[in-house]
């Protein structure tokens, strides 16, 4: 099946309007058609989620892993694909919820971020080695910062930093109201400017 | 670069948007595709703890109503006939108050007792009736008197028959 028609099928499904049969008889036809919805899922918000994965990861294999388990488990629930009104909205839940179990259980890891890696991955467009390497180590300055800030604060910090995401997106993510977010990532951005200033004075 | 202290928040985010932005390695959507294909039959599944075999599956027979709601009875009569037998069960166990000891079956091999009853080994002397009174423990506790042997008023015991005198002949 082709991508074109891959979204096709989805939308239709989503829709509602192409009705998935429910008698015992098409029930080969009703799983390749849900087959398919999957396929134009993962098509569209891959790379969305890859993103959301790796900036709480930052680790490109380990984002790649969290994508796709998020994918997997949208297999295991297909069924419910239906129902689903925002299905952007409804993989980046997925997918937090995954790499939030992850960060979790590797909390034991030491959580430095590489400046090296950073350098590599990071833009640098018109930017000499040493201006890259400054950026680099002020970037993994800047994530050792967010590192530092309490949970229900980094999350709301790290998913504003998506532009593609309102705050009524996030809050649905976090299941939390639209409020929550705002007054939580007003305090995020006041400890970050306090613990950047702080970092600056000591230097 | 911004250096200012005053917009360090901006510089945090603009560290955060930048990693927000970076775009996704070439060739996830194909690996992605590529681990559902490869996904475990229990994923593809519908997530059902117990499925029916494929077999039947296929023939869609026991997908049906009428079909799922008696199973659920089958199990729900088993159960609950289960239950009651055990229940009846253990209702006529309780009926004998008296414990029964099972009777000794005489041993094939080894020695008979012969008849022999066991009897129970009793304290030396009669008992008094103010046994186990205060009393009765002191004496028990001191050593016990014998009587004087009887004194010998002869050289020959009384019992003692005299020897026969020999005849010569």
């Amino acid at each position: 099946m082709s991508a074109s028609q891959a979204i096709f099928a989805s939308q239709a499904i989503t829709a509602g309007w192409m009705e998935i049969p429910t008698s015992a008889v098409d029930e080969e036809a009703r799983r390749r058609a849900e087959d398919a919805a999957i396929a134009a899922l993962v098509d569209q918000y891959a790379g969305a989620l890859y993103r959301v994965a790796y900036s709480v990861l930052r680790n490109p294999s380990d984002a790649e892993d969290a994508v796709q388990e998020a994918f997997v488990r949208v297999l295991r629930h297909r069924q419910t694909l239906a129902e689903v009104r925002d299905q952007r909205v409804w993989l980046i839940r997925i997918v937090w919820n995954i790499v939030l179990d992850r960060k979790r259980r590797a909390k034991t890891r030491p959580e430095t971020d590489d400046v090296s890696e950073l350098t590599r991955v990071l833009p640098a467009k018109g930017l000499s080695a040493e201006e890259l390497a400054a950026a680099a180590e002020h970037h993994a300055h800047v994530l050792g910062c967010v590192n530092q800030l309490p949970a229900k604060e980094r999350e709301v910090l790290l998913l504003s930093a998506f532009d593609e995401l309102t705050s009524v997106e996030i809050a649905a993510v976090l299941g939390i109201s639209e409020s929550s977010v705002r007054s939580r990532l007003f305090r995020a951005r006041n400890l970050m400017a306090e613990l950047l200033d702080h970092e600056r004075s000591l230097r | 670069m911004n250096t200012n202290p005053h917009n360090a928040m901006d510089y945090g985010e603009e560290t955060l948007r930048l990693i927000a932005g970076l775009p996704a390695p070439a060739g996830v959507e194909e690996r992605v595709h590529a681990a559902l294909r490869a996904a475990p039959d229990k994923a593809r599944d519908k997530g059902h703890v117990l499925a029916w075999p494929a077999r039947w599956r296929a023939k869609a027979v026991l997908e049906s109503d009428w079909m799922r709601a008696a199973a659920a009875a089958a199990i729900v009569f088993v159960v609950v006939g289960g239950g009651w037998g055990v229940y009846t069960r253990v209702q006529q166990g309780q009926t004998g108050s008296v414990v029964v000891m099972p009777l000794r079956a005489p041993s094939s091999g080894g020695f008979a007792g012969a008849g022999a009853m066991r009897t129970p080994s009793t304290l030396p002397g009669t008992k008094s009736r103010e046994q186990g009174s205060k009393g009765a423990r002191e004496r028990e506790t001191q050593p016990v008197k014998m009587p004087a042997a009887p004194k010998k008023h002869s050289a020959q015991p009384a019992n003692q028959v005299a020897p026969t005198p020999v005849v010569s002949q």
